[in-house]
Formats: structure tokens, C-alpha cells, sequence
């Protein structure tokens, strides 16, 4: 992603030394790379490519200049001046009390209308903006404006908390303390501009944004990939009256295993019925004269296991929080379309390990992966490859582990060994072996 | 068990014919023979019905026929003894123990790392048999390893050196070339500068630089010295540690080294029928419960056996081993007297073992990797295991929640933190294995275990599979 401030720099600075010309290919050792970084580039900046490490001092010469030098490259990079063009300020409007309908503040932000992409249709906009809006752009322009706020009647574009936040702490917005005096035509003049400190005061605890969350959509929003709040987000969801049929969950969760023990117990008929299997005492399989390996193994088969496939799916409400969907995310080659999201690529789930100290029990993790769509494996590939297939899983989700501000992301898929048999695998394994011998001898 | 000749033996192997062109590596045996059975049990196939072929109906006839005549024989069945101080199964019978591993991979060899081979190394450190076990073939790709590792060093402490005579010599020569352009031609011109030069201008870094090269140069030629005369005995040291209740044995030996060194020694030959083997095979609970229960092919007494007496004795019934393993699976163990509760760890941890093992892996114990188990595809001679399976209860069933003593009493069962299955995690990845979360659903207590099938169908088996994410990765 461009950086907007970035772009504006157009005046060199006095303390700026010209860049060398190098090849930027040309890797270096450490912060040296940064000499190459030209700030000056109207097009698109490059960052390059890191050098390589030495693990140990030695006592040559030539490292103490690479060290120095690499010192040097990086105050180099770090004095240059950043600049906030007036052309680029997008300037906002903190509400402390959230969405309020345009009625009153419907004149003085009229001027905005052509920056809006979608100001003719004022009759479902009420309703999108969340409560939990609290700051507001009169003029809103610029690429944030895509995959961020949501807009009311009057071409006012709302920001949530994390989003105000975000844009504040990356240097894209000018967040004003609502004027004490009420609005005006010329409001900006009047208020006061919001520090960084205030920002993190007011937004940090407001509308469920806690620290946690807010790390972890900071972190994936510069990486380049879009998050918006998923229906999980706050703590008191409403359930819905698809909860009844998922309290006798637990019968029709037992239809899989049901069915395979039924299958099993046929196949000792068929094809043992002179058997003494008895899984009372064992042997399971019996003494009797076996046929196969493929039946001695459903024979085996007795103890339940969860099909994803079978189990219902949940509401958001039915979760436990913190394991809960917070998050949608969209990889940064998404098209995204704030009016139509899309269904998301990931769906993640924010913990802080302060607050929840151990790992989730089967009932938390459960229902976190039920809550999600059933996603299993498909394409050609997966259908040849069983070890892919079962790291892929039938359900997906993404847990942010926020450790003090280090956020883990583990992803946990509901992958059912049961529902591939390996020895039934084995009995079609003729050239199969024969690939792996050969595989083996290279 | 002598390590220390068998080390020496194994290590002048590299040394004469390591170096040059690599020898091609010995055959493997056929695995796919020996190993053709998945499980320890007979099975015999019936040829298949083809319904527009008559004929295949007579074959299906006379096969059935040929089974009435002379019926096959039954279901081998294999003792072993529970030893109660490791809490252990114990297979002492060669056939038994050969069957064993080559059917289904259960167990392991008390003195091996996996498969039971230390009499195939005892024999070849006797001279009375080559080829290689697994151990050894581990080991010597660790002293290769280590031998370039120590290559590496040297070439980098070497082209240090070089640099700094360059830098010495531009010194000499005066300000005029640049340290940088030395480094260039340092890797050129390496024997060019005069270390005396240095000296003579007697400036501080360069004599610092000569100390250093000196210094340097000595502990190299002592390195390569210790290189290549430690590691013959650094060998039995890495060795000792695996083998470690065998040590005295070792020293022992090690006493008359130069005897057993040689490998057509008159001494040695008569020797050859008569040392007996020292190693059995080692069952873990599960996997002789599962050889007990589940397939009859086990029989396990409570002490050791001889072949002659084995009719004096009675092996323990299905129901009492149940109820032993149980108790074993506490540390120290509980007394008999103790009712069976549905979440002992041998129950969850037998819950598992049975499910993955009907499901066709071949599922061995993952202590080695911080897990509860290891899932082979077919065993491990073939492949790597792919999946690390980490066993955790769950109590889901109201009845664990009725009472507030319950609920914590569950709560510190569960309980997993978060520290751990990071740590976990990592290794896995570290290992390039998958990480298994395996919870299991334990029921209420049961009001009797007569029927063990049916216990063991109230707990039910759901896998997570989890895995670092890593947003960098999934950008696109």
C-alpha cells in the first residue's frame, strides 16, 4: 500500500544527502539498504531487500566500517523529514456520543458531496452506521475511505473506533474534539486537534475495542489485508431462534459413528458369522477366520468420533467469548466492497492470554468452529492428497493469541481422521508402494 | 553393551571410504515384504466373486471347501509379562517379539531406539556380521555432519585471516586504498602481504590483528587436531547417554578393547551361538491392551514366564488388565482395591489409541516431539509421521457440571496453557510435523465395566488440527 505521506514529500531537504547510485538488487549488509530507499521517487517507492547478518564480531576492519556504515544509513533514513501536505489533510470530528441523525449538522457539510462515491441513496444509510461510530470525516477522499467508515445521508463518512485510531496513529487523519461552542461554518477553525494520547484514552475500551483487538487490527491493516467486524463482535448478541434445534445437538451428532457401528456390526454378519467377536470382553475382532484387513479394521471400529459434516451449525451467540468471531478479514487482492463484503477469507477470533490463561476446552473451541461455515477441502488436489485434506480441515478459524502486545495467530481446522480410512487406502496400494520404493532409492 | 569398540569400528568406516565419491548406500531390506501385514493377525483371503464368470464361483467353492477340510491354523496368541516397576509390558519370546514389530510396528526394543536391533549390533560389533542397523546409520550422518560443520568454521576463520592481512598490507600502503577494495581482492591475493610489514609499522590494530591470527591459527591446528582425534571418542559419550543403564557393561569392556577390536579373532568365534540376548520388546499399555482386547493376539501373565510353565500360570483376564493399566497410569500407581473412573488417563489415552489404529495409522508413542503420540502412514520404516497427536480430556456431559466441586475438579483437567501448546506448536513446525489437538469426550462414571465395548463407545474423539498462521504467507 502507497503510503499518502510519502508521496507528498516533493521538496528535498537540506540535511538530505543524494542517494548513491546503487543496484538495489546489489544486496548490502544491514541498514545500508536504506541508503538506496529514495524518498525522492515520485512514482512508486521502493523498499529493498535486507542484507545478510554476521553472527559474531570479528576483529577485521571491514566489519567495524559495515557496522558504522550501517548506523549511519539508518539515522540517514530516520532524519528525513515527513511532511503532511494541506492538499491530503483529511480532518474529522470526534462524537463522543456516537451516530447522530444529520438533521442538525446537514448544512455545513455539504461541500463533500463530490468526493462520496455513493451520496444519492440516503434511504438504508441510517441504519448501517454502527452505534459505535464515534468520530466523523465531513470531507472524505482519499483510498482509506474504500474498506473503512460507513457513510450517513449526508455524505458524512462514520469511523469506527479502531479504524478512527488506526488513521490517526498512521499520520492520515486530523482528529478535532467537538467545539464546545456547537457547530459552525467554520468548526475547524475552532476546535482543538486531538493528540495520539487522547485518541488511544477515548477509542481504546470504546464499543468493545479492547487493546488486544486493537493489535490485531492494526497489525493485519498494515500488512495490506482488510478487516472489518464481524456479527461476533460484541459480548451481548442477541441469540436467535435457531438455538432450539441446537440443544438435541447431541443426537443427530451421533448419526455418523451410529451409522459406521451399524455398518460394522453388519459386516461381522456377513462376512464372519461364525465369529466370537465380542467387544465385551475381546477379542473384538473375534477368532474366527478373517478375510480381510479391510474388515478386521471396521470391526475395530468402535469408538465415536465427531463428523463435521453432520454437526449443525451455530450462531454467533452460541460461542463463548472470547472465542468468538471478531474479525473478517480479506487477503489485499480482494476486491472489497464496503456496500457488498464479500464472504470473508478468514475469520478470526481475538484472545488475551491475561484474560483467558488457558487453552480453550473442547466446548469453546467447538462451538468457535461451528459458528463458521463448513469449508471442506475441495479441488483436484485435495482430493489426491490425504495429508492435505486433513490439514485442511472441514471448518476453519484463526485464533489471535495476544500475549502483552505479541499476537500468535494459530489457525485451528476441524479436521475429522475418522472420515478418512487409511486402510481402505491400503487396499488399492499396488503402484502406490511401488512409487514410494522408487522415491525412497533417489 | 560395548559402545566404545563398536564406535571405533564404525568410525574408520567414513574415514576409508567417506571421503572420495560417496559408496552407494547398502540396500535397505525389503520393507514391503517384511512388513506386509498391517496387524498382528491371520488373515486369509478368499478369492473374489465375479458374477458373469462362473468360474470364479467354483474357485470361491473350493477355497470355502479347502477351509473345512484342513482348517488354518488360529490366531497366534503371544505372551508377555507385566512388570510392574516400569509399569511396562514385557516380550521376551524372539518370535514373539519379531511378530510384533514386523506386523503392525508395536512396541520397542529396551536398548534400540525404535525396532529391537541390539543383537544385530552386538553381533556386528563381534565381527560376526555386517550390515547396519538404524543407529548406526544415524550415526555416522551425525559425524558427517559435524565434520562439515567444522569445515565451515575453518574456511571462515581462514578468509577472517586473509582480510586482515589485506587490511594490514592497505595499511602499509597507505591511506590510498580503500578497505573496501581490499576486501575485494583479499579473496585473490591472500599470500601476497608480508605479516612482517605489519609489525614493523607496530599499529595497534594490526598488531592486534597478528596476535588474533596467531592465536586463531593455533587453535585451528589444535581444533583440527581435536577434530579428528576427539571424535572416535566423542562418540561413545552421545552413545551413553541413550544407553545409559548399560554403562557398566561399557566400561567393562572397555577394559579389554583390543581382543574384540579384531574381528576374525580366535577368541571371538566360539562366542558367536552362545551370548544370549539381552533385549526385549517393550509394549506400552495401550498398545498391549489393544493387542489383548482388541485383536487377541496377546496374553499377558503377571511375571515373567518360562516356555515350560506357561500352563501353571493363567494370564490375566481382559476385564483385570483393564483394571491394572488403570491403575498404572497413575504415578505411583493405585492400589487394586480402586474403581475404574471413566477419566483415568489410561481410559483417554486407550480412547485414542484405538480410534487412530482403526482408522489404519500406525500410532507410536510422540515423547520424543513433546506429544502424546506419533501417526505413521503405514510405520515408521516407510515414512515420517506426519501428525503429532496432543491428548486432552473434555468434560462436556452435564453430569460434570452439576456440582461445584465437579466443575473445578474438571476445570484443572482441562486446563492447558497457553505457554505450552505454543511450545508445542513449535517444535512441531520445527520437526515438520502436524500438530493433532485431540480432545476427548469422557462420560459420566459408568455403574459397570462388564461390558468394555460399551464403555468405550461413550467416548467420542474430535480432532483440531492446529497450525501457526502466518499473515505475511497468506497476502498474496
Amino acid at each position: 500500500m502507497a503510503d499518502a505521506d510519502e508521496d507528498v514529500i516533493q521538496t528535498p531537504s537540506a540535511t538530505a544527502v543524494p542517494p548513491p547510485e546503487v543496484d538495489l538488487s546489489d544486496e548490502t549488509q544491514d541498514f545500508r539498504f536504506l541508503n538506496h530507499l529514495n524518498f525522492f521517487a515520485e512514482s512508486s517507492p521502493n523498499i529493498p531487500r535486507r542484507g545478510e547478518k554476521d553472527f559474531e564480531p570479528n576483529p577485521t576492519e571491514h566489519q567495524a566500517d559495515v557496522l558504522s556504515a550501517s548506523r549511519g544509513a539508518m539515522h540517514n533514513a530516520l532524519s528525513y523529514p515527513r511532511l503532511h501536505a494541506p492538499k491530503t489533510r483529511i480532518v474529522a470530528f470526534y462524537a463522543p456520543n456516537g451516530y447522530t441523525p444529520p438533521a442538525d449538522r446537514a448544512t455545513p457539510k455539504a461541500g463533500g458531496e463530490g468526493a462520496n462515491p455513493n451520496p444519492t441513496k440516503p434511504a438504508p444509510k441510517p441504519t448501517r452506521v454502527s452505534p459505535d461510530a464515534c468520530v466523523y470525516v465531513p470531507n472524505p477522499k482519499g483510498q482509506f475511505f474504500k474498506s473503512m467508515g460507513q457513510a450517513d445521508p449526508t455524505s458524512r463518512v462514520w469511523l469506527l473506533p479502531e479504524e478512527a485510531l488506526y488513521l490517526i496513529e498512521r499520520g492520515s487523519l486530523d482528529i478535532r474534539w467537538p467545539s464546545p461552542s456547537g457547530s459552525t461554518g467554520s468548526e475547524e477553525d475552532l476546535s482543538i486537534p486531538m493528540s495520539l494520547q487522547a485518541a488511544y484514552a477515548c477509542f481504546i475500551g470504546h464499543g468493545g475495542l479492547t487493546l488486544e483487538r486493537y493489535s490485531v487490527y492494526t497489525g493485519l491493516k498494515r500488512l495490506g489485508y482488510t478487516l472489518i467486524r464481524a456479527p461476533g463482535w460484541s459480548d451481548d448478541i442477541e441469540p436467535q431462534e435457531s438455538d432450539t434445534p441446537d440443544i438435541n445437538e447431541p443426537a443427530p451428532r451421533l448419526v455418523g459413528p451410529g451409522l459406521a457401528g451399524i455398518f460394522s456390526s453388519l459386516f461381522k454378519w456377513i462376512h464372519d458369522p461364525y465369529s466370537t467377536a465380542s467387544t465385551a470382553t475381546g477379542p473384538i475382532i473375534g477368532t474366527g477366520i478373517h478375510r480381510h484387513y479391510m474388515d478386521v479394521y471396521r470391526k475395530l471400529a468402535i469408538i465415536p468420533w465427531y463428523d463435521p459434516v453432520t454437526a449443525p451449525e451455530r450462531h454467533p451467540s452460541d460461542t463463548t467469548p472470547p472465542f468468538r468471531v471478531v474479525f473478517h478479514v480479506y487477503k489485499p487482492s480482494t476486491p472489497f466492497k464496503k456496500s457488498a463484503p464479500p464472504p470473508p477469507e478468514f475469520r478470526i477470533a481475538v484472545v488475551s492470554t491475561r484474560d483467558q490463561t488457558t487453552m480453550p476446552t473442547l466446548m469453546q473451541l467447538g462451538s468457535l468452529l461451528e459458528s463458521t461455515p463448513l469449508d471442506p477441502p475441495r479441488g483436484e488436489k485435495m482430493d489426491r492428497m490425504m495429508y492435505m485434506r486433513l490439514r485442511h480441515g472441514y471448518r476453519n478459524v484463526i485464533m489471535a493469541v495476544v500475549d502483552q502486545g505479541v499476537v500468535s495467530y494459530l489457525r485451528v481446522a476441524d479436521s475429522a481422521f475418522g472420515k478418512e480410512k487409511l486402510f481402505e487406502s491400503k487396499a488399492v496400494q499396488g503402484h502406490k508402494r511401488n512409487r514410494n520404493q522408487k522415491s525412497r532409492k533417489r | 553393551m560395548a559402545t566404545v569398540d563398536k564406535t571405533a569400528v564404525t568410525h574408520s568406516e567414513p574415514a576409508q571410504n567417506g571421503r572420495p565419491p560417496r559408496p552407494p548406500r547398502p540396500p535397505r531390506p525389503n520393507y514391503r515384504q517384511i512388513h506386509q501385514f498391517p496387524l498382528p493377525v491371520n488373515v486369509h483371503h478368499v478369492p473374489p466373486v465375479i458374477p458373469h464368470n462362473p468360474l470364479s464361483l467354483i474357485s470361491v467353492a473350493l477355497s470355502y471347501l479347502t477351509f473345512l477340510i484342513s482348517p488354518p491354523c488360529p490366531q497366534e496368541v503371544y505372551t508377555a509379562y507385566f512388570d510392574k516397576a516400569t509399569s511396562s509390558i514385557h516380550v521376551t519370546d524372539e518370535k514373539a517379539i519379531n511378530a510384533l514389530w514386523q506386523m503392525g510396528f508395536f512396541g520397542k526394543g529396551n536398548l534400540s531406539r525404535s525396532e529391537p536391533s541390539w543383537l544385530a549390533r552386538e553381533r556386528k560389533r563381534r565381527g560376526l556380521h555386517d550390515g547396519k542397523t538404524s543407529e548406526e546409520i544415524t550415526r555416522l550422518r551425525r559425524t558427517e555432519r559435524r565434520e562439515l560443520k567444522l569445515e565451515r568454521a575453518r574456511m571462515e576463520k581462514l578468509a577472517i585471516e586473509e582480510r586482515l592481512k589485506a587490511e594490514a598490507a592497505a595499511r602499509e600502503a597507505g591511506a590510498s586504498l580503500l578497505v573496501d577494495q581490499a576486501t575485494q581482492s583479499a579473496a585473490d591475493d591472500t599470500n601476497n602481504s608480508p605479516a612482517a610489514v605489519a609489525e614493523r609499522f607496530s599499529l595497534k590494530k594490526a598488531k592486534e590483528a597478528r596476535a588474533l591470527e596467531l592465536r586463531q591459527a593455533r587453535e585451528l591446528a589444535a581444533q583440527t587436531a581435536a577434530a579428528e582425534q576427539n571424535q572416535p571418542e566423542n562418540l561413545p559419550n552421545g552413545k551413553s547417554v541413550r544407553f545409559s543403564p548399560v554403562v557398566q557393561k561399557k566400561e567393562f569392556v572397555s577394559t579389554s578393547p583390543s581382543s574384540l577390536q579384531l574381528p576374525d579373532s580366535v577368541v571371538d568365534a566360539p562366542e558367536v551361538y552362545d551370548f544370549p540376548n539381552e533385549e526385549h520388546l517393550q509394549l506400552s499399555n495401550e498398545e498391549a491392551f489393544f493387542l489383548a482386547y482388541s485383536l487377541g493376539a496377546l496374553q499377558v501373565f503377571d511375571g515373567p514366564v518360562k516356555t515350560g510353565e506357561t500352563q501353571s500360570q493363567s494370564p490375566t483376564t481382559i476385564p483385570g488388565l483393564l483394571k491394572q493399566f488403570c491403575h498404572h497410569s497413575f504415578q505411583p500407581a493405585r492400589d487394586g482395591s480402586a474403581s475404574i473412573q471413566p477419566d483415568d488417563p489410561f481410559m483417554i489415552s486407550y480412547t485414542v489409541y484405538h480410534h487412530f489404529r482403526s482408522l489404519g495409522w500406525v500410532i507410536r508413542s510422540g515423547v520424543k516431539f513433546g506429544t502424546d503420540y506419533l501417526l505413521y502412514n503405514r510405520g515408521p520404516v516407510f515414512s515420517h509421521a506426519e501428525f503429532a497427536v496432543v491428548v486432552i480430556p473434555s468434560y462436556i456431559h452435564p453430569y460434570w457440571s452439576e456440582t461445584e466441586e465437579r466443575k473445578n475438579y474438571t476445570a484443572e483437567k482441562q486446563a492447558r496453557s497457553w505457554w505450552w501448546l505454543h511450545c508445542v506448536n513449535r517444535v512441531q513446525a520445527q520437526v515438520l510435523k502436524s500438530l493433532v489437538l485431540c480432545y476427548v469426550e469422557v462420560p459420566p462414571p459408568a455403574s459397570s465395566i462388564d461390558d468394555i465395548g460399551a464403555v468405550f463407545g461413550q467416548y467420542k474423539v474430535r480432532e483440531f488440527l492446529v497450525k501457526r498462521w502466518t499473515p505475511n504467507r497468506t497476502r498474496d
